[in-house]
């Protein structure tokens, strides 16, 4: 695409997909968190009050919930991807933060997680199927 | 053409400290947080996770202890993350200290009740 403004594309270009790596990588940081909290009081009871454990992963088991964690599933890849991309660039590799490499990278890092994602994606949404509306 | 989008020279201070925490804390976490996420939503699936399964899991030193540090190292990088992000809009110094102590404290409070459950284990439901 001919640009009237050619100093400045590749920092644009970058800002855009570099900007779309961190708001992602934050979302997923936030939204995992959020959950961990709930996660860790919920495990506790099993100490603090077992007779309240199996309810409670009873709510886990509702359609709405288990559709959500096959979300959470995806930011856990791609949180966890993304910022093994920005340990190494930043510790090892400062050099690949290089315009070029860091737009390429983000793409690997997207479709990597895509990736591994789909076969857990499968076996989750296959158990929603099995255990809500089959052998009923 | 080399145009370096990002600077990797923080200036020796606290914050470059937390900085180093973000990153120690995710690499150690890479071993405990996909195994775990594999394990339990994807092979076993929570169906079959119920306080017999903890129970279970739990008869064997081993995974208490692995639990114990994924516990650790997930929470305190979270909320070492979750202080990263508030820091980006409280600028006042009270503020800051507020929030590096409110958060520091309801990290002490749930990483210990999370400890207390896998120290003490499974207890029985009415005893
Ligand atoms: C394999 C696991 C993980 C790795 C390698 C990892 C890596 C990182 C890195 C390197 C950063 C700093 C990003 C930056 O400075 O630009 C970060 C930020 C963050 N992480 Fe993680 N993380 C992992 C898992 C988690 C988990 C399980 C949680 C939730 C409890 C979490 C929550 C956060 C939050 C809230 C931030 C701050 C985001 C921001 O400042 O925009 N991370 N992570």
């Amino acid at each position: 695409m001919a640009s009237r403004h050619p100093a400045l594309e590749g920092y644009t270009r970058y800002r855009a997909v570099g900007q779309l790596a961190f708001l992602l990588h934050r979302i997923t940081g936030l939204g995992i968190l959020l959950f961990l909290v709930i996660h860790i009081i919920d495990t506790s009871f099993v100490y603090f009050a077992p007779e309240l454990y199996d309810e409670a992963i009873q709510i886990y088991r509702s359609i709405p919930f288990m559709i959500g964690e096959i979300f959470l599933v995806w930011s856990v890849f791609y949180h966890g991807f993304n910022g093994i991309r920005i340990i190494i660039f930043d510790l090892w590799k400062p050099e690949w933060w290089e315009k070029d490499i860091a737009v390429k990278s983000v793409y690997w890092t997207l479709a990597l997680s895509i990736l591994a994602w789909l076969p857990a994606a499968y076996i989750m949404g296959r158990a929603i199927i099995e255990n809500h509306f089959m052998g009923g | 053409m080399a145009t370096k989008v990002r600077n990797v020279r923080p200036a020796v201070s606290s914050e470059a400290r937390w900085w180093l925490w973000m990153r120690i804390t995710g690499i150690l976490m890479v071993v405990f947080v996909f195994p775990h996420v594999i394990i339990k939503d994807v092979i076993v699936g929570v169906h079959n996770i119920d306080l017999n399964y903890v129970a279970q899991v739990w008869a064997n030193i081993l995974w208490r202890v692995f639990d114990f540090l994924l516990l650790f190292t997930t929470f305190t990088h979270g909320m070492m993350g979750l202080r990263q992000v508030l820091m980006d809009y409280i600028h006042s110094a009270t503020g800051r200290r507020t929030v590096t102590w409110v958060l520091g404290i309801l990290w002490f409070v749930i990483s210990l009740a999370g400890a207390i459950a896998i120290i003490g284990g499974v207890q029985q439901p009415g005893m």
